[in-house]
Parts: C-alpha cells; sequence; structure tokens
C-alpha cells in the first residue's frame, strides 16, 4: 500500500431520486480533455461500485452531461463488455422489439412494462477520447437503452406502453 | 394512525364519471391513493384507495359522494380498509409471469385454470378476459399476471397447464416476463 492511497477520495454519490431536477433536465456534451470529465467518471464509478445496480447516467448524480457507465457483469450470470464508460453516446440502430418490465434506480419500488430492443448499435468516445461502437444485446442492450433516456431527461414512465387492458382494444 | 377506504364505482360509462368522481372525494378531503379504473363493455368500473380525512368514515363518505355520483346512475361502495393492507410497501421481489389463455368459449375455462395455478403456488395478481372473435365463432380469451412464491415450482405449474389443454379445448402459453431493475 503506497502512502497515495491515504489521499484517495472514494466519491460515491448519492444517486439523485425523482422528482430531483436533474433527473428531467437537458445535459451536455464533453470534451474527453476537459480534466473534469475524468472526475465526473471517477464519481460515477464509486458511486456505480457502492449502488446494487449495474449501470448510471451523470444526471442521477447530478452532473447535466452526457456520460454513461455501464458495466452489466456486476449482475450474476452477465458478462457483455465488462465495465464501459462512454462520453456524448448515441444510439445508430436497433432492432428486435420487446417489452419488457423495468424499474430504475432513480424510482425505486416501482417497474412498469415498456418497449426495447433486443439488439443496441451504440457509439460514443472513451474516456480517452477515442471513438467506440458497441455492439450490444439482450441485458445489456436493454441497460444502454435505458441510460441513454436519463440523458435526454426520459425515465421509463415516459415510455410506458400500454396498459395490459389494450391489448384487447378493438380496432375502431 | 392513516385511515383508508376502498371504493368501488360502476355504471353505464359516459365522459366525465372519473372528474365528478374525483372532485367529490377532493372535496370531501379524500385523498386518492393508488386507482384503477376499466371498462367492461359499455360499464365504466373504477376501484379507488382513498385515504380518508379525521373525522369522516367510510360509510359516511359514500353518502357523501352521493351528490356528485347520482346524477351520473353510478353505484358507489366504500368500505374501510386495514391500514397495514393499504400502507406502501416495496413489492416483494417474486419471479412474474405472463399466462394466456384463449379456445373456444365454454363454461368453466377461467375457474379450472385459476384453479391449477392456485395450487402451485401461484398468485394471480392481474386479469383480464375477454370474449372476442366472431358472433357466431366466440373466442374466449384470458391473460392473466402470475407470480410465484419463492419455494414454487414454475415448471410444475406449465407442465400442469399445459395438461389441461385437451380437456379444456384451449391453447395457451405459460412464459416469465423479464424484469430488469436499471
Ligand atoms: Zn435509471
Amino acid at each position: 500500500m503506497g502512502f497515495c492511497d491515504n489521499l484517495l477520495i472514494v466519491a460515491a454519490q448519492p444517486i439523485l431520486l425523482y422528482p430531483d431536477p436533474a433527473l428531467k433536465a437537458k445535459t451536455a456534451r464533453v470534451d474527453p480533455a476537459n480534466p473534469e470529465v475524468a472526475a465526473i467518471v471517477q464519481d460515477m464509478l464509486d458511486t456505480l461500485k457502492a449502488s446494487p445496480g449495474v449501470a448510471l447516467a451523470a444526471p442521477q448524480i447530478g452532473r447535466l452531461v452526457q456520460i454513461i457507465v455501464v458495466d452489466v457483469s456486476r449482475k450474476k450470470g452477465e458478462q457483455g463488455h465488462g465495465l464501459v464508460v462512454l462520453l456524448n453516446p448515441h444510439i445508430l440502430q436497433q432492432d428486435g422489439p420487446r417489452i419488457i418490465r423495468e424499474g430504475c434506480l432513480s424510482l425505486p419500488d416501482y417497474t412498469g412494462n415498456v418497449l426495447r430492443y433486443e439488439r443496441t448499435l451504440v457509439q460514443g468516445l472513451s474516456p480517452d477520447g477515442l471513438p467506440v461502437t458497441l455492439a450490444t444485446s439482450g441485458f445489456e442492450a436493454l441497460a444502454f437503452q435505458h441510460e441513454l433516456d436519463h440523458l435526454d431527461g426520459r425515465l421509463f414512465l415516459d415510455r410506458i406502453e400500454s396498459l395490459s387492458t389494450d391489448l384487447f382494444r378493438r380496432k375502431s | 394512525m392513516n385511515r383508508y377506504a376502498m371504493l368501488t364505482a360502476f355504471g353505464q360509462d359516459r365522459p366525465g364519471i372519473v372528474a365528478a368522481l374525483a372532485e367529490g372525494l377532493f372535496e370531501l378531503g379524500c385523498n386518492i391513493e393508488d386507482t384503477c379504473m376499466t371498462r367492461l363493455r359499455g360499464e365504466f368500473t373504477m376501484m379507488v384507495m382513498v385515504r380518508l380525512p379525521d373525522g369522516l368514515s367510510a360509510d359516511q363518505l359514500a353518502s357523501r359522494l352521493t351528490p356528485h355520483t347520482s346524477p351520473l346512475g353510478l353505484t358507489v361502495l366504500c368500505r374501510e380498509v386495514p391500514a397495514r393492507a393499504a400502507e406502501r410497501g416495496s413489492e416483494p421481489d417474486a419471479p412474474v409471469f405472463m399466462l394466456s389463455v384463449y379456445g373456444a368459449d365454454h363454461p368453466g375455462i377461467v375457474a379450472k385454470i385459476a384453479r391449477v395455478v392456485a395450487d402451485h403456488g401461484g398468485n394471480i395478481t392481474d386479469m383480464n378476459t375477454r370474449v372476442i372473435g366472431a358472433e357466431d365463432r366466440p373466442v374466449y380469451t384470458m391473460i392473466l399476471e402470475v407470480q410465484m412464491r419463492a419455494e414454487s415450482q414454475p415448471a410444475a405449474l406449465g407442465h400442469a397447464l399445459d395438461g389441461l389443454k385437451p380437456s379444456l379445448g384451449v391453447d395457451l402459453t405459460f412464459r416469465p416476463l423479464e424484469q430488469v431493475r436499471l
């Protein structure tokens, strides 16, 4: 153990809960060269580590910037790409629509049926500024879709597809 | 301590019923907690869990709502609900399954299916049934959400349900609903 370890500040942040306005705010693109970005990423990684979840978006710790961290290997039986940090991410394409029941760390104790996609192609920048394209599927694809929504101020409540009875609506 | 009542209302559907009920509850100082409302054919049906204000009983609520509801021809029933049932708790993290059953309409489908679900430790937490199809070829459909108790065996339930298909003359699928918390 080096003496620098004593200076290491583990900065796990509380995960903000709705109705915190940060969860509905617009987010700004980031410049990977900005030293503040590395600090935010580190806070997010520390927060993810201390959380029961597999992914986080910057607005969930009150930073209104386009950064997500995803690590589905935190869930038993999932592998995916392991830990991924993406700056300014966006979805290139997705396919395989499916309804799943989704919940969010920022809206505890509630889940709703939403339309998601089985496969998602995501593009963004790595923390050192290199372009990254990731082909994700299954649970990992769901995690990316969910976190990208956070960067748009969108919660799963904004995506509830239908009440169960909608299945029976007549064509009119 | 909070007191709660379950209010059920039904009557011929028309625009403005929800507004009239909600306004009545608001004026009486009731807080609308959880609600479920739908139409069964032309009939409006609603269940509302309300938090009662101090000094108002569930019986009084029903009678004081009458000026709001009788012009709409609504039947309204109110019963007090024990607080331990009405307080919000976290949902148990039990596996959830969807069950679709459909076939030519005949009596007894719901009873047989629900009995098998219950006997295998499944709890029906949501259910919709409809008679659909052409007038002369009615098709009975039911969609159920089933929560399985921790010690129960979903595979055994699936097997037992499949076993009902020939005798009931229905098609069915029993499948897990994927739940993700992100
Ligand atoms: Zn979330």
